[in-house]
């Protein structure tokens, strides 16, 4: 097995990157810092360990925050990079077997992990060594977790990477999948929680799905979102199992696909709607409404050509993909506000608010890196920013037209979520300022997502780079800093955790929509100066690249 | 504007990256109808000179006109006037052949109406309007050509610019592209043409510039480079048998100019150099030969074609870059020098 060519050849070739180089280097400082800045002052003997705990959870967050940035890029990217150098065909020409490829290529991935989190030994040890919790059933435990979590999502990444026809593409699905995994598991036992019902039971296991649980559960934080209510325990025993049934499954379905059959690919005949008869064309239009296989019209005289080539060039950007996200979006919505008209008495219209919060800002985390990170880059990978250049269109109209094509998807996708606060503003008159602020922090929340992600679209030669330094960067932010959050009742003091989630547009919208946990910080206007601010540096430094693009070398 | 009137003028143009010199102080000028064929290896500098004459890179000194129209300070009208072909196709994903053509189409500013009668004009030329419903990035690398000249050709412009149209093309699409391209010289557009095929250059071209290490070593018309360097003529002996092979080659060496390559071919039996001597001078060597009892079956010219032309004008750049400076080959019916 350590043999074997391409744990080598992956490992070596993912640790010569100054990429692998910086994030090595920001997590021993980011670690040594935790040390420093926490270590006990105090010369009284915390006997219970509070102190040492308190370090212990925060140092816990933020390996498994370390591990939900930076680990799925590797895997997303393998499989499909090697797809597109062709190099996949020449190992497939080898005498090597799928599964030794597979079992390769998780191995280079899996000791770059271990590598990582062997840079927060000393730390770990620290934390130890402050007394209060264990070696074998606190540290111990969260490493072997911690380990389990990069193997699922590597695993993860791996069969998203065997089906995606673009690095870019492969990493924004592993991400989603990822948040999915993490965050949208825990959502139907939130709503479920305290009933009697086999779907309460299988909530609860769907939970357990998401490592978040198990993480906190082994850090003594007890259990997420479950208001009060006793959950059962035992979270980190279900996710080891149904983790290591996941990776089984993502493992041999990857391995199922590893052969020269991954090279199929059926080529478009150019079928067209036009050409059929009447009556097929009359069936077509009354299944799809808008048929995607329709000839389109030419781009007409008041429409920016860029934006319209953007939403054409575009998977997902075509009219029935839009309507779909869009029915798709309303339907929840009209189901909130179902949820709020049956059980007003049960339901509070700030905890479906705060629902209705996490679920829009979900949305613009997700879309916006997916659909902004390529705007520049992209076409400067295929050659196309070239010919643009070489048509009339000014910088200025270039990047309206790219800018409109992603507002005008995130507008229309979260105006469809809106139907549901107001309704809440009937049911409750007097959340109407809260209901305007929280609409306030989406727009400013979109504002700095864009300008960070069309940023580094323009400062990044490769769709991929710029697609996982925006997702990288928007979850630090949005999720990253929740780890001082967690940490509020110690280590860190009302006031420190009010400062950092400043920075933090999810917490800010959670705070105005009063949700549990958040009530106490006074957020505004101090974000939306800190979006505005950021958002201009973001939109600044796309000018400047811009106009470095634009003009001859 | 005369058919004789120069389009494209290249004014001692040079383009420095530091230290390094892309482009040395090349000049040349291409008139209306014409095709230029503008070949060098990898790296001599000729993406750098045409992305200056497109107005994509802007040069360290000199300068670059197309119809009248500086490359650097008049960007918005070169960009009416030039058609880019770059040797990358610049697809986007999901997009049917018309509706890419639509889109640059409507970024050059062409109206609705007379853009799609356009579009069905171009692919027509270009004979690809039955691909017009495919999805772009489905296209083998023969039909993304000739979309990528339909593309060109939809603002109808005065000179188009193709890096490398022959590159991976099979010998089918290869003559396709080739009668594409003289039908568009047929419509009065000027060409330059970059290729590594030169076989299929020289059918095509009217002009030729050969460019080295960033340097023009030789330019003009096809015949008039060949003739200038016909006057370093390869011969060809051969011989009954490969025994008087040695005995050749030294007599071979007393009586050419020091210096002068000979390559010898065992398995053919024969002997090449190339020589500057006259008819006189090359009768006295065969009658040395024979007088030697050398048996020589032939003793002939060979006739140079434009590989044999740029391999030697680009070796003579090599040998001259290693004592002095090179001296350019430049016809002397263009008013041009470097």
């Amino acid at each position: 097995m350590i043999f074997n060519p391409i744990i080598q050849r992956e490992l070596i070739g993912m640790l010569r990157t100054r990429k692998a180089m910086l994030v090595q280097v920001l997590l021993v400082l980011m670690f040594a810092a935790l040390v420093i800045f926490r270590w006990p002052s105090d010369p009284t003997v915390d006997l219970a360990g509070n102190k040492s705990q308190e370090v212990f959870r925060l140092f816990g967050y933020g390996l498994l925050t370390a591990i939900i940035v930076l680990v799925p890029v590797f895997p997303a990217s393998s499989i499909v990079r090697e797809k597109i150098r062709g190099t996949l065909q020449l190992l497939f020409n080898s005498p090597m077997s799928p599964t030794s490829i597979y079992a390769g290529k998780t191995a280079a991935v899996m000791i770059f992990v271990l590598l990582l989190l062997a840079l927060s030994f000393p730390a770990g040890a620290a934390c130890y060594v402050m007394g209060g919790i264990s070696l074998v059933g606190d540290v111990m435990v969260l490493y072997c977790l911690l380990a389990l979590v990069a193997l699922q999502f590597t695993s993860l990444g791996f069969l998203v990477s065997s089906y995606s026809s673009s690095i870019d593409g492969a990493i924004r699905a592993t991400y989603a999948l990822v948040m999915v995994l993490t965050v949208v598991t825990l959502g139907p036992y939130l709503v479920l929680q305290g009933h009697e019902s086999f779907l309460t039971d299988v909530a609860e296991w769907c939970r357990c799905i998401s490592p978040l649980t198990a993480v906190m559960e082994v850090l003594g934080h007890g259990d997420v979102g479950s208001q009060g209510l006793l959950s059962v325990g035992g979270t980190p025993l279900r996710y080891v199992i149904l983790a290591i049934l996941s990776v089984l499954i993502c493992s041999r379905w990857t391995i199922g696909r590893l052969n020269l059959k991954i090279f199929d690919r059926a080529r478009s005949a150019g079928r067209i709607t036009d050409d059929l008869s009447a009556e097929e064309q009359l069936t077509r239009s009354a299944v799809w409404l808008i048929d995607p296989q329709r000839r389109k019209a030419g781009i007409g005289p008041l429409s920016n050509p860029v934006m319209v080539k953007e939403f054409r060039s575009r998977r997902f950007g075509r009219a029935h993909w839009m309507f779909r996200i869009i029915f798709f979006n309303i339907l929840l919505s009209v189901l909130l506000i179902h949820a709020i008209l049956q059980s007003a008495t049960v339901w509070k219209p700030e905890t479906l608010g705060t629902y209705l919060v996490l679920w829009q800002i979900a949305l613009i985390l997700l879309i916006t890196p997916s659909l902004a990170a390529g705007l520049i880059s992209s076409e400067r990978e295929s050659g196309g920013w070239q010919l643009l250049l070489m048509t009339p269109l000014s910088p200025l109209r270039i990047v309206v037209g790219k800018l409109l094509s992603v507002v005008v998807t995130i507008l229309l996708v979260v105006v469809a979520t809106l139907p549901a606060y107001i309704m809440m503003w009937q049911v409750k008159p007097i959340m109407l300022p809260q209901i305007q602020r929280v609409l306030w922090c989406l727009l400013f929340t979109e504002i700095f997502a864009l300008a960070v992600t069309f940023a580094f679209s323009s400062v990044f030669r490769r769709t991929t780079t710029a697609t996982a330094f925006s997702f990288g960067s928007l979850i630090m932010v949005c999720i990253g800093t929740l780890a001082v959050w967690l940490g509020r009742d110690g280590p860190f003091g009302q006031e420190v955790v009010e400062n950092v989630l400043k920075v933090n547009p999810l917490a800010t919208a959670l705070a105005a929509i009063d949700a549990p946990g958040f009530q106490q910080y006074e957020l505004l206007p101090a974000n939306w100066y800190i979006m505005g601010i950021a958002s201009a540096a973001a939109f600044l430094v796309l000018s400047v690249q811009t106009w470095r693009l634009t003009r001859p070398q | 504007m005369s058919d004789h009137e120069p389009v494209v003028v290249i004014d001692q143009l040079t383009k420095s990256y530091g230290e390094f010199t892309a482009v040395d102080n090349v000049s040349l000028t291409l008139d209306r109808g014409r095709i230029l064929g503008f070949i060098g290896p990898n790296g001599a500098g000729k993406t750098t000179t045409i992305k200056i004459l497109v107005g994509l890179a802007k040069p360290t000194s000199g300068s670059a006109s197309i119809a009248g129209a500086d490359c650097v300070r008049d960007a918005r009208r070169i960009k009416r006037l030039v058609g880019y072909m770059p040797d990358t196709f610049g697809s986007y994903d999901n997009m049917r052949v018309r509706e890419y053509l639509d889109f640059f189409g409507a970024a050059f500013g062409i109206p609705r109406k007379p853009r799609l009668a356009r579009i069905a004009e171009v692919m027509e030329t270009t004979n690809s309007t039955y691909m017009q419903d495919r999805y772009v990035e489905t296209l083998s690398h023969g039909m993304k050509q000739r979309v990528g000249i339909a593309r060109t050709l939809l603002h109808d412009p005065d000179v188009l610019v193709f890096d490398e149209p022959a590159n991976g093309l099979d010998p089918e699409a290869r003559i396709e592209m080739r009668e594409l391209l003289l039908r568009l010289a047929e419509m009065g557009k000027t060409l330059i043409v970059t290729s590594h095929i030169l076989p299929e250059l020289s059918r095509i071209c009217d002009q030729v510039a050969i460019i080295h290490q960033g340097k023009l070593m030789a330019f003009g018309m096809l015949d008039d480079i060949l003739r200038q360097l016909d006057q370093h003529r390869m011969i060809e002996v051969q011989l009954a048998s490969t025994e008087a092979m040695e005995q050749a080659v030294t007599l071979l060496r007393e009586s050419l100019q020091a210096g002068t390559e000979i390559n010898t071919s065992l398995a053919e039996a024969t002997i090449r150099f190339r020589t500057a001597l006259d008819e006189t001078a090359l009768s006295q060597v065969l009658a040395k030969l024979v007088q030697a009892g050398v048996l020589v079956t032939q003793f002939r010219e060979l006739q140079t074609d434009l590989e044999d032309a740029f391999m030697t004008v680009t070796r003579r750049g090599e040998s001259q870059q290693a004592t002095s400076e090179a001296v350019p080959v430049v016809s002397n019916e263009e008013e041009t020098s470097s």
